[in-house]
C-alpha cells in the first residue's frame, strides 16, 4: 500500500467520523426522549444547530487574549487528527511504509484539545470557565492514565501501539477472548462515559452552572467559534466509540478497496457505532449524575480494572 | 469439553470475579455490594459447573448447584431482608478513602498474581489462572472486612472471602470432598443467620454502631 493511498483512506475516514459525529449526538439524544416518554428533537438536530451557529457572529470577551479566536480552531483541529489515526472502515494489512502515529499519539491529540479549551476558558476570565476547567482537568487526570493502561494491555498481547494494526490483528482472535479482555473492556465502558462527557460523570445537556463540567468551558464562546467546539465534542464522542470498537469489537473491517468490501464495513462500523450508542443512551436514562466528589471513585473502579488487565498480561 | 475450552473459560469467569470483587470494594451502596456479591456467587457456581463438565466429577456439579442456591440466592435474600428490616442508611462510609482501598486492592493483585510463580507446582494445570484469583479474592474480601464500618458489609466482604477461598480450592485440588463443601456451605449460611440475628439484637437494643463498640476496648 503506497503513501498517498494511506494518507488518502485516513482523511475519508476521518472526513466520515467529522460527518457522522453529530448524527451520533443526535441518536443518543432521541433515545434517551423516547426511553422518557418524549417524541424528542430529529436525530438530525445537532447538524441545525451547527448551522445556526455557523451564520451567528462572534462576541468576545474583553479580557480574552488574541489566542482566544484561535482555540476553537485548534481543538477542532486536534481532534480531527485524532479521528484520522482510527481504524473505522479500513484496517492496515501490513505494517504501514508511512507510520501516520499511534495509540499513545491518538490519546495525546485527546488531552491537547482538552487542555486548549481549558486554557481557552480560563483565558475568556469568566468564573464558570474556571471551575469548568479545573473540573474537566479533575476528570482528564484520572480518565487519561487509565485509557493508556487499559489500551497498553491490548497491545502487550498484539506487539504493537498502532490502532490499525491493533485491529487487523485482533480481528484473527475475536473468537479468542482472554480474561484481561474482558476486563480492559469494563475499563473502557467505564472510562467511555467520562470521556464522552456522559452521566454518571458529566450531564451533556445540564445548563446549570453549578454543575457543568464540559459545558461550563464553552460559556465564553459564541458563533463559529463555538459550533467549532460542539462539532470537536460530537467528533470526540465518535472518535472514543471507534477507539473502543477497534480495541474490542474489530469485526468486519475492509482490507482493500472494493465496493463490496466497503459497504460491509460500513454496515460493520454503523452496527458497532449504534450497540456503543445505545449503552451511552441506557447508562445515561438509568443513572442520575454521580455528586463531582464521588466521580474519582467511579473512574478509579476503571483505572483499577485497566491496571488490573495489564497486570493479568504481564505476571 | 474440551480441557483448552475450560481453562480459557475458567480464566474468563476469574476475570469476572475479580471485577465484582472491584464492584464490591467500589459499592457506595449496601444494595450494590449485596447484588454484586450475588453476582459473584453465579459465575463461581459456573466455574464449578466449567470443571466439572471438564473433569467428568459428579460431585462438583453437586456443589456448583450448591453454590447458586445457597450463596447467590438465599444468602443476598437473608442480607437484603436485614438490611430492610434494620431500615438502616444505604450509603457505606469506608473507615480509609477509597483510592487508598483501591491502591492496597491493585497491591494485592500484583502479589497474587507474583506469588503464583512459586506456588506454581501445587495448582491444576486446567484451572489456569484460578489460584492468584482465589487468592486475591480471600485478601481482598479481607480488606472489605477491615475498610468499612457496617456490619453489613463486613458480612459481605466474609461472603466474598469464602467465595475466594472455594474458588482457590478448586485451583489446587478440583474442590473439596463433597461433604466438606457441604459443612462448609451450611456453616456460612449459620454464621450468616447469627451475624444477622446479632446485628438486628445489637441494633434494637442499644442502637449503637461497629465503630463504637471501639470503646469498649480495656
Amino acid at each position: 500500500m503506497g503513501g498517498t493511498g494511506q494518507i488518502a483512506k485516513a482523511v475519508a475516514q476521518a472526513g466520515l467520523i467529522v460527518l457522522l459525529g453529530p448524527l451520533v449526538t443526535g441518536f443518543v439524544q432521541k433515545l434517551k426522549a423516547r426511553l422518557q416518554c418524549r417524541q424528542g428533537a430529529s436525530v438530525l438536530q445537532p447538524y441545525r444547530d451547527l448551522s445556526k451557529l455557523l451564520r451567528k457572529g462572534t462576541v468576545q470577551s474583553d479580557s480574552a487574549s488574541p489566542f482566544f479566536r484561535a482555540i476553537p480552531v485548534l481543538v477542532l483541529a486536534a481532534t480531527v487528527t485524532a479521528a484520522a489515526l482510527l481504524p473505522v472502515l479500513w484496517a492496515p494489512a501490513q505494517p504501514a511504509t508511512l507510520p501516520l502515529g499511534d495509540a499513545i499519539l491518538l490519546i495525546a491529540l485527546l488531552a491537547l484539545a482538552r487542555f486548549l479549551l481549558a486554557i481557552g476558558a480560563l483565558d475568556a476570565g469568566g468564573a464558570f470557565g474556571g471551575m469548568g476547567a479545573s473540573r474537566e482537568m479533575t476528570v482528564g487526570l484520572l480518565v487519561e492514565p487509565a485509557l493508556m493502561l487499559a489500551v497498553f494491555s491490548i497491545a502487550v498481547s498484539v506487539g504493537t501501539t498502532d490502532v490499525g494494526m491493533l485491529a487487523a490483528r485482533r480481528e484473527t482472535l475475536t473468537l479468542a477472548w482472554q480474561a484481561p479482555d474482558l476486563l480492559a473492556l469494563f475499563a473502557m465502558l467505564i472510562l467511555m462515559l467520562a470521556e464522552t462527557g456522559r452521566i454518571p460523570v458529566d450531564n451533556p445537556d445540564t445548563h446549570l452552572e453549578l454543575t457543568m463540567l464540559h459545558e461550563g468551558m464553552l460559556l465564553e464562546h459564541s458563533g463559529p467559534g463555538l459550533a467549532c467546539i460542539v462539532l470537536a465534542t460530537h467528533t470526540k464522542q465518535l472518535v472514543t466509540l471507534t477507539l473502543v470498537a477497534a480495541l474490542f469489537l474489530p469485526l468486519g473491517l475492509a482490507r482493500g478497496t472494493a465496493p463490496a468490501e466497503i459497504a460491509l464495513a460500513t454496515a460493520a462500523f454503523a452496527g458497532k457505532v449504534l450497540v456503543l450508542a445505545t449503552f451511552l443512551g441506557l447508562v445515561e436514562s438509568s443513572y442520575a449524575k454521580l455528586r463531582f466528589f464521588r466521580v474519582p471513585q467511579f473512574l478509579g473502579l476503571g483505572l483499577v480494572c485497566a491496571f488490573l488487565a495489564l497486570a493479568l498480561r504481564i505476571l | 469439553m474440551s480441557v483448552e475450552l475450560a481453562t480459557r473459560l475458567i480464566d474468563v469467569l476469574g476475570a469476572l470475579l475479580l471485577f465484582t470483587m472491584l464492584l464490591i470494594l467500589a459499592a457506595g451502596q449496601l444494595f450494590r455490594a449485596i447484588y454484586a456479591v450475588a453476582a459473584q456467587a453465579v459465575f463461581l457456581g459456573i466455574a464449578g459447573a466449567v470443571l466439572a463438565a471438564a473433569t467428568g466429577n459428579v460431585d462438583l456439579w453437586v456443589i456448583a448447584g450448591i453454590t447458586i442456591l445457597a450463596k447467590a440466592m438465599l444468602l443476598p435474600w437473608l442480607l437484603i431482608r436485614v438490611v430492610r428490616r434494620l431500615q438502616i442508611a444505604r450509603e457505606i462510609e469506608p473507615v480509609i478513602p477509597s483510592h487508598v482501598t483501591f491502591t492496597i486492592a491493585a497491591g494485592i493483585v500484583v502479589l497474587a498474581f507474583h506469588l503464583n510463580a512459586s506456588l506454581g507446582s501445587v495448582r491444576q494445570a486446567i484451572t489456569g489462572n484460578a489460584l492468584p484469583v482465589g487468592l486475591t479474592l480471600i485478601l481482598i474480601g479481607v480488606l472489605v472486612m477491615a475498610s468499612r464500618r457496617k456490619a453489613l458489609v463486613q458480612m459481605v466482604g466474609l461472603f466474598a472471602s469464602e467465595n475466594g477461598i472455594f474458588f482457590t480450592a478448586m485451583a489446587i485440588s478440583q474442590g473439596m470432598p463433597l461433604i466438606i463443601e457441604i459443612g462448609i456451605v451450611l456453616d456460612v449460611v449459620l454464621g450468616a443467620l447469627v451475624m444477622g440475628i446479632l446485628v438486628l439484637r445489637v441494633r434494637s437494643s442499644v442502637d449503637t454502631d461497629i465503630a463504637d463498640l471501639e470503646s469498649l476496648k480495656g
